[in-house]
């Protein structure tokens, strides 16, 4: 049994190359638990509907939860409300980006 | 959840070729200005009609081709219909391309042949997308703009094809009446509001942008996919009502589809002034360059303002949105491929880490100064300054065969 915080660092390996900030401090991960039998849950969403790697980021994603220790299965919740915007990501980020 | 294509990236050994011809269409394009000179500066000259052919057939269209099979699935949100086709589009469009560009420059006979060769690569492409679309249950902008843009290519081949007929000698038509129309549904009707269409998708991808209305794209479709239909039906109903309100609306559409951009840039998180972001900024001054000079055009009359205003619109506005497109998509394609396995196994590039900085860097500015330098050519028919022009684009198109060929085989 993980926390979210832990579940959130393991998710946070994910890079987006594009970006190339990973996906938690661009605020994509909206949430994410885990049950006793290592069931993990993650919600998350992509900067735009049309990104060419949708697949490849939750695989990713996924890919990053089992590799914890004891985690069986991982459900990816794709989902497109709220709407990302650039104020979800950390403040680190949008100075990043915002510089031109 | 959302649902999601399974066929996100066809194989990139299916798209690589279509933007290896491009790039190097894109140069023997700027080595033919070499051979034009100041007294072919007329809309109908065959050297003129040549050289668009070979930008427009050659260049623009197998690039867009190539990134349309790439970009369909993702906007689209469904798999291709068949994407094994792309195999067979390139080498018909480039076989077909060059038949009739030497059609046009001294071997008539070769047109209809050439036509027809390049009229079955835009039917297996339009048929191919036409059968994707039917596939998705509701309909977008995009995928509205997509479907409006090759409804217009499939009549403007066919168009085409019947005054390379009559240019030929085969068939008696009036090739001037058809002219217009066959100009309208390819270059307005199909490249910009393709353009228009993937600019809703693409530019909000790359700069993040977000809370932008999408109502001002949707007029800017719609008058120039009116303004395209006008100017058909005034090829073949001679009413000079029809072509002017065509061209106007034509023009103001285009007004819009500016506006709408600047909405997008203006809402963009990611300021970052890359390659791609300096790309386009030159590409849409082309376009309202163009625009000036197509008003100045209908206010007085002078070819040199028309042909200078295509040159923009081409050279400038298309040329610019696709090279700056190519230095996003090939990077893209090539990670996916090359590099995706390797995640979490072992350190990878990040996409922009694939762009060549010097070369990408050369190919704008270049091409940049030869498009201006030549647009002021054409305005003052200047000999010496169209072999100046056409000396840097020449530089312009290396450094891009020379990007393209970097990303491909980045290792």
């Amino acid at each position: 049994m993980y926390s979210k915080e832990e579940l959130f660092l393991a998710i946070s390996t994910v890079i987006d190359p594009e970006v190339g900030f990973n996906l938690v401090e661009m605020g994509l991960i909206y949430d994410a638990s885990c049950d006793v039998d290592g069931n993990a849950y993650v919600k998350m969403t992509l900067s735009t509907k049309a990104c060419p790697m949708h697949q490849l980021i939750q695989q990713w994603v996924k890919e990053a939860v089992l590799k914890m220790a004891n985690i069986k299965s991982v459900e990816i919740d794709l989902v497109w409300e709220p709407e990302w915007n650039i104020t979800m990501a950390d403040e680190h980020v949008k100075q990043a980006l915002s510089r031109g | 959840m959302f649902p999601i294509s399974q066929d996100f990236a066809p194989p990139f050994k299916l798209i690589s070729p279509f933007f290896i011809l491009g790039s190097l269409f894109y140069l023997l394009s700027a080595i033919y200005i070499f051979f034009i000179s100041a007294e072919n500066l007329f809309v109908l000259d065959t050297k003129i009609v040549g050289f668009v052919h070979l930008f427009l057939l050659g260049f623009i269209m197998m690039t867009i081709f190539g990134a349309m099979a790439q970009l369909v699935p993702v906007v689209l949100e469904v798999g291709h219909f068949g994407v094994e086709l792309f195999y067979a589009i390139w080498p018909l469009l480039g076989i077909g391309t060059i038949m009739m560009v030497f059609g046009f420059v001294g071997y008539p006979m070769l047109l209809p042949f050439g036509g027809v060769v390049v009229l079955i690569a835009m039917m297996i492409f339009v048929m191919e997308i036409f059968l994707t679309i039917k596939k998705i249950k509701k309909f977008n902008l995009v995928m509205k703009s997509i479907l409006i843009s090759n409804t217009f290519l499939f009549f403007g081949v066919i168009l085409g094809l019947v005054m390379a007929l009559g240019y030929s000698g085969l068939i008696t038509v009036d090739i001037n009446m058809l002219l217009r129309g066959h100009l309208f549904l390819v270059i307005i009707g199909y490249i910009v509001i393709t353009i228009m269409g993937l600019s809703l998708v693409l530019l909000p991808m790359f700069g993040l942008s977000h809370g932008f209305s999408h109502k001002p794209l949707e007029r800017a479709v719609l008058m120039v996919g009116t303004a395209v239909i006008l100017v058909v039906a005034s090829s073949f109903y001679p009413l000079p009502i029809l072509e002017y309100s065509g061209y106007v609306l034509a023009i103001l559409g285009l007004c819009i589809y500016f506006y709408f951009i600047n909405t997008i840039y203006k809402t963009r998180a990611r300021k970052e002034i890359d390659i791609y972001a300096k790309s386009l900024m030159f590409s849409y001054f082309s376009l309202i360059a163009s625009l000036i000079l197509a008003l100045l055009y209908f206010l007085f009359g002078a070819q040199e303002l028309l042909l200078s205003s295509g040159w923009m619109m081409f050279f400038g506005f298309f040329a610019f949105v696709v090279t700056g497109h190519v230095y996003k998509i090939i990077p893209f394609l090539v990670w996916f491929e090359r590099f995706s396995p390797l995640v979490g196994k072992q350190r990878v590039p990040m996409l922009a880490d694939m762009v060549p900085k010097k070369s990408s860097s050369a190919q704008l500015l270049f091409g940049a100064i030869g498009v201006v330098i030549i647009a002021v050519a054409i305005l003052l028919q200047d000999e010496k300054l169209i072999k100046a022009g056409a000396s840097f684009l020449l530089i312009s198109t290396l450094a891009f065969v020379k990007s393209v060929f970097f990303m491909i085989n980045y290792k």
